[in-house]
C-alpha cells in the first residue's frame, strides 16, 4: 500500500506526517492548528472560532500570517510554519515584539495574545515602519474582547520607533 | 495620565505581571492546553425548535457505534435534579425550551464520534407556541414554560442572596407625594433587551471527573470557583464539588458558573466512570452559553427644580431566558446601583419581575444587572434633565451617592455609605473631556461637517456599585525559608483565577509592600477549592478592596507573628521593628536584624498569617463615562470618536492594569450595546442568526476611538493600601453616554438600544 506522506518545518524543526484514515496518521481533514496542539504540543497557537474570523490561532506560514484553523495541515507541504513558541532564541531572549508586550503591558487575558503577536511578527517583517493605520489593519483580523488593543498600538508602535528589524 | 501619590516601593507603581512572560510566549496554560489521561468527549443534541415536547426519542443506533460509551436522555434523568433559583428546570426532561436546549448527551472517544452519534438519536417533537418578549410573557394565555410559574413570573429574591428575607422590590417613602413635589416628571417604557453575547475569546469548558460517591472534580474555565461550587451543588441533593481552575481566556462575570456543562458533565462522569471533557465550539457558546439579562423597565421619574430625582416609579422585567440562573442576585444589585446614580432620591416604588422566555438564558456577566437598569434609567433621567435643560454633569453629580447617603443592597439591607465622595472626580473627569467647551446644550451638536452632513454630539453617564465590598474573602500569607540562605519565599494562598485584569499580580504587590521583600520572592497558588481558603474570586468589582484586604490583613498577621518571634531574639519592642531584607530589625539600630529563617520554628518550618475581609456594601465604587459620537445623517451610521473614562480608586495598586480595566469597558457588550451589539433571534423559528463570528457584530483593532482615563486617588478608608478599584463597572454607563451623545449630535432624543443606522433614520424621520 502507498503511504503518502507530508512534509514541513514548524520553528524550525522538520516533521514528516503519514496521511491516512489508520489510528495515528493525520488525517486529510484536519486543520492545521490541531496538528500544531494535539500531536507537537505547541499549546501557545489557541483556538477560539475555528471559522477564520478571531486571529487566535495565528501563526506564520512562510512568513504570512494565517489562522492555522482555516489550513488543512496536508497540504503544507514544504512550508516553514512559525508559532509563537519558535520566536524567542533558544537562550530564552525573547523576540523584540514579545518583549515589546511585556514592556507596555499589551495583554489582558492573554488568550488572544500569541495571534496578535504573530500578526505583528508577519507586519513587521514586511513592513518595518508601518504606520498606526496599517498597524491597525494588519490586526483587525485579531478579535480582543479585554480590549488590550490601545496596549498593543502602543508596543508596535516602540518597536517601528526603535527601528527594530525583524530578525 | 495617571499618577500615584504615595511613594511605595510597589504598590501604584507600573510592575511587569507575574504571568506576562509566560503569556507572551505561549506558555501560560489556560483550560484546552490542560490533559488528562482517558478522557471522553461530552456532547449536547440540541434542540431545533425554540418550545416543544419530546414525545419520543430513540437512541439505539447511536449506542451502536463503537467509540461511544454513553447516551443519556430524560430516561436516565432523575426528575427532582433541576436547573435554577428556585429549582425549576429539570436537567434533562421532555419539556424543551429554546433552540439549543438539551435533548440528550453522548460520551464518545472523540469529538466526531460524538456528532455522529448525535445524528443518530431520532426524537419526534410536539411543536409548542414560543413567547419572545417579556411583556407578551407576563400576559394572560401566554405560552407558560413552568406550571409552577403562573405568567411566567418567577419568585423574586433568594435566600442565599438575602440570608434576611428574599428582597426584590424597592419600596421607600411616599411616591405619589414625591412626584406632587417634583418640577418634572418623565415616563416611559425603555428596553436594553437584545441580551448581547460577552463572548470571550476562549470558550467555555471543563473536564469533570467522578470520583466516587457524591463527589465530583471540575478544571474547567471558571472565573470563580466558589460561584460554581455555590450554584451546581445545588442542582444534584447532596453532590460535592471541587474544582481546580486556570488563566481564564476572558470572562467578563460570563465563565462562571459553568452551569449546564457542569451538570451534564457529571452525569456523564458518573455513567461512565471516565474523565468527560465539555469544551464549548464558538458556535455552541454563542448559542449555548449565557447572555446578559434582557430588561425592559417601564418607568416614571420626577426631577425637583435643581436636577435631583425625588422619585421613582418602575416596573423592571427582566428577561431571563429560558430558565432564572442566580438572576436574583443580578436583580438586587440592580435595585442597588438605581439608588447610587439616584441616592438623594427619597421616594421609591422599584419593582421587578424575573420572565421566563423561549430564548437563551441570561447569566452573570459584567456590569451585573446594574448596566441593565441603569441603561434604560439613565436615558429617562437624561429625559428629564433635558426638559429641566439642566446640566448633565451638574446633575448626576447632585445626585450620586456621597458618604452619608442611604441605600437598599443586594442583601435587602438598607446601608450607609462612608468614606467616598466622588464630587472632584465627576469634576475632573469633566474637565478633562472639556465639558464645558464641548457641550452646547441639549439637542445641540457640538460640531457640524462643512457639508452638514455629519454631526457630533457628546454625552456622558455614571454608575457605581456597592459590590466593591461583596462577601468575605480570606487568605493565608506563608513564608517559607530558603534551606541554605538567609532568604526566604513568600506563597499567597487565595482562591482567585487570572482573569485579564492584572489582579492577582497586584495582590502579590501588596504583599511584597507589607512585607518588604522582593515581588520577584511572592508567588501565588493555582486557583484550587482543595487548596484554598474560602473566596468569590475576582469577580465583580470586588478584586481590590475585597481580596486585597484579606491579603493585606494576612500579611500584616504574619508581620504580626515574625515580630513576635524577634522580640525575644533582638530584646527590641516590637512596635520599633520592620522588615528587612527577609528578616526583621530594629528601625532605630538596623545592625539588630534577624534573618526569617531564625524566626520559624526549627528554622525550616514555615510561617502563616490569616486574613479576611467581612462582607460590607458601605463604601460604592464610581466610574463616569463621557463620549463624543459622529453620526452621518445620510447612512444614520454612528462613529465614536472620543471617550473618556474617570473615576475615584482610593489609591492605585497598578497603573497598568487599572488603564487596561478602564479600556476594557469598551468590550464585552458594553459600550457597543448602544451601537450595534446584538443577538438577533428570528422572531418566526427562534433560531439565533448571531451564532458565529461573522454574524456577530464586534469591534476590531481599526474601529477604536480615542480613549482617555482621569483617575483619582483620594485615599479613602477602605483597606490597608486605601483602595477600591474600578472592576466591572467601567463600561456600564457607556451605553446610555453613548445615546446621549448620539441624541444631541441629531437633535432628537433617541432610546431604542442599539442605535443601529435604522433606529437614527427613523428618528431623523427618513425611513
Amino acid at each position: 500500500m502507498k503511504t503518502t506522506l507530508v512534509n514541513f518545518f514548524v520553528n524550525g524543526k522538520e516533521y514528516t506526517l503519514s496521511v491516512g484514515n489508520l489510528f495515528g496518521q493525520l488525517l486529510p481533514n484536519e486543520v492545521l492548528v490541531d496538528t500544531l496542539r494535539n500531536r507537537f504540543g505547541l499549546t501557545g497557537t489557541k483556538i477560539a472560532c475555528k471559522d477564520g474570523a478571531c486571529g487566535c490561532c495565528t501563526v506564520l506560514i512562510d512568513g504570512e500570517a494565517v489562522p492555522s484553523c482555516e489550513v488543512l495541515t496536508v497540504d503544507c507541504e514544504g512550508k516553514h510554519i512559525v508559532t509563537i513558541e519558535g520566536l524567542a532564541a533558544p537562550d530564552g531572549t525573547l523576540d523584540p515584539v514579545q518583549q515589546a508586550f511585556v514592556d507596555y503591558y499589551a495583554f489582558q487575558c492573554g488568550f488572544c495574545t500569541p495571534g496578535i503577536i504573530m500578526a505583528t511578527k508577519a507586519l513587521l517583517n514586511k513592513n518595518p515602519r508601518p504606520t498606526r493605520e496599517q498597524i491597525q489593519d494588519a490586526l483587525s483580523g485579531n478579535f480582543c474582547r479585554c480590549i488590550s488593543h490601545y496596549h498593543v498600538l502602543e508596543a508596535v508602535e516602540s518597536l517601528v520607533k526603535k527601528g527594530e528589524q525583524p530578525a | 495620565m495617571i499618577k500615584s501619590k504615595h511613594d511605595y516601593k510597589y504598590v501604584g507603581k507600573q510592575t511587569v505581571r507575574k504571568d506576562a512572560y509566560g503569556i507572551v510566549q505561549g506558555k501560560t496554560q489556560f483550560f484546552d492546553d490542560f490533559v488528562m489521561p482517558n478522557i471522553l468527549i461530552g456532547k449536547v443534541k440540541q434542540c431545533p425548535y425554540p418550545h416543544a415536547n419530546i414525545l419520543s426519542i430513540d437512541t439505539s443506533k447511536a449506542l451502536t457505534l463503537e467509540g461511544v460509551h454513553a447516551v443519556i436522555t430524560y430516561k436516565d434523568c432523575d426528575p427532582n435534579w433541576k436547573f435554577g433559583w428556585p429549582p425549576q428546570k429539570s436537567v434533562l426532561g421532555t419539556r424543551m425550551r429554546f433552540v439549543g436546549d438539551a435533548v440528550a448527551l453522548v460520551a464518545a472517544e472523540t469529538e466526531e464520534l460524538a456528532k455522529e452519534a448525535i445524528d443518530l438519536i431520532e426524537v419526534n417533537y410536539e411543536v409548542l407556541e414560543p413567547v419572545f418578549d417579556v411583556l407578551e410573557a407576563q400576559k394572560e394565555g401566554a405560552p407558560q414554560l413552568y406550571d409552577e410559574f403562573p405568567n411566567n413570573i418567577v419568585p423574586g429574591g433568594y435566600e442565599v442572596m438575602q440570608p434576611s428575607g428574599r428582597w426584590w422590590h424597592l419600596k421607600k417613602g411616599d411616591v405619589e407625594n414625591g412626584f406632587a413635589e417634583c418640577a418634572i416628571i418623565e415616563e416611559d417604557t425603555i428596553g436594553f433587551d437584545k441580551k448581547p453575547g460577552t463572548l470571550s475569546p476562549e470558550p467555555p469548558g471543563l473536564i469533570i471527573q467522578w470520583e466516587g460517591g457524591t463527589d465530583y472534580h471540575v478544571w474547567g474555565t471558571t472565573q470563580g470557583i466558589m460561584v460554581l461550587q455555590l450554584v451546581n451543588a445545588t442542582v444534584i441533593p447532596g453532590v460535592h464539588i471541587e474544582a481546580t481552575a486556570f488563566n481564564v481566556g476572558g470572562s467578563y462575570g460570563n465563565k462562571t458558573t459553568l452551569t449546564n456543562i457542569t451538570i451534564y458533565g457529571m452525569l456523564l462522569a458518573k455513567a461512565t466512570n471516565r474523565p468527560i471533557k465539555m469544551n464549548e465550539t464558538k458556535v455552541e457558546q454563542m448559542v449555548m452559553h449565557e447572555t446578559r439579562l434582557g430588561s425592559t423597565v417601564q418607568a416614571k421619574i420626577g426631577m425637583d427644580k435643581e436636577g435631583v430625582v425625588r422619585s421613582v416609579k418602575a416596573l423592571w422585567s427582566v428577561d431571563a431566558g429560558h430558565f432564572c440562573n442566580a438572576i436574583q442576585g443580578q436583580v438586587s444589585v440592580g435595585l442597588g446601583e438605581a439608588q447610587l446614580i439616584m441616592c438623594k432620591c427619597p421616594n421609591w416604588d422599584l419593582d421587578t419581575r424575573i420572565i421566563t422566555t423561549n430564548k437563551l438564558t441570561a447569566g452573570t456577566v459584567r456590569g451585573y444587572g446594574g448596566q441593565e437598569l441603569n441603561s434604560c434609567l439613565s436615558l429617562l433621567m437624561a429625559r428629564a434633565m433635558r426638559k429641566g435643560n439642566f446640566d448633565p454633569v451638574d446633575s448626576f453629580r447632585k445626585n450620586y451617592c456621597q458618604a452619608g447617603d442611604k441605600y437598599f443592597w443586594r442583601d435587602g439591607r438598607e446601608w450607609t455609605a462612608r468614606s467616598v465622595d466622588y464630587n472632584d472626580a465627576i469634576l475632573a473627569t469633566a474637565e478633562k473631556f472639556r465639558w464645558k467647551d464641548r457641550w452646547k446644550g441639549w439637542g445641540i451638536p457640538s460640531w457640524v461637517s462643512e457639508d452638514g452632513k455629519k454631526v457630533r454630539g457628546v454625552g456622558c453617564s455614571v454608575i457605581g456599585n456597592s459590590d466593591a465590598g461583596e462577601s468575605f474573602a480570606e487568605a493565608y500569607v506563608r513564608i517559607i525559608p530558603d534551606m541554605f540562605k538567609d532568604e526566604a519565599r513568600v506563597m499567597v494562598h487565595i482562591n482567585v483565577t487570572e482573569i485579564g485584569n492584572g489582579q492577582k499580580s497586584n495582590l502579590l504587590k501588596m504583599v511584597a509592600e507589607i512585607l518588604n521583600v522582593p515581588l520577584e520572592a511572592v508567588q501565588t497558588i493555582p486557583p484550587d477549592s482543595r487548596t484554598s481558603p474560602r473566596n468569590e474570586g475576582l469577580a465583580g468589582s470586588r478584586g481590590t478592596l475585597t481580596c486585597g484586604r484579606a491579603v493585606s490583613n494576612a500579611a500584616l498577621d504574619l508581620r504580626r507573628q515574625l515580630f513576635e518571634a524577634a522580640e525575644y531574639k533582638l530584646r527590641y519592642p516590637q512596635e520599633q521593628m520592620e522588615m528587612f531584607n527577609f528578616g526583621v530589625r530594629a528601625k532605630s539600630k538596623p545592625e539588630l536584624w534577624v534573618p526569617v529563617t531564625k524566626l520559624v520554628p526549627d528554622h525550616h518550618l514555615t510561617m502563616t498569617g490569616y486574613g479576611r475581609h467581612d462582607e460590607d456594601f458601605g463604601t460604592p465604587n464610581f466610574f463616569m463615562s463621557f463620549i463624543e459620537a459622529e453620526v452621518d445623517l445620510e447612512t444614520g451610521m454612528t462613529k465614536v470618536i472620543d471617550m473618556l473614562g474617570g473615576t475615584d480608586v482610593g489609591q492605585i495598586i497598578d497603573p497598568g492594569s487599572l488603564e487596561m480595566q478602564c479600556q476594557g469597558g469598551i468590550g464585552a457588550a458594553s459600550l457597543d450595546t448602544a451601537l450595534f451589539e446584538e443577538n438577533f433571534v428570528d422572531p418566526v423559528i427562534g433560531r439565533p442568526l448571531t451564532y458565529d463570528m461573522i454574524q456577530y457584530k464586534w469591534r476590531p483593532f481599526n474601529e477604536l476611538p480615542n480613549f482617555d482615563t482621569c483617575i483619582l486617588e483620594s485615599q479613602f478608608d477602605t483597606n490597608y493600601f486605601r483602595a477600591i478599584g474600578v472592576g466591572e463597572i467601567s463600561g456600564a454607563a457607556a451605553a446610555s453616554a453613548c445615546m446621549m451623545a448620539i441624541s444631541n449630535a441629531i437633535g432628537t432624543e433617541i432610546k431604542d438600544y442599539p442605535a443601529t443606522p435604522d433606529v437614527i433614520l427613523k428618528a431623523l424621520g427618513k425611513i
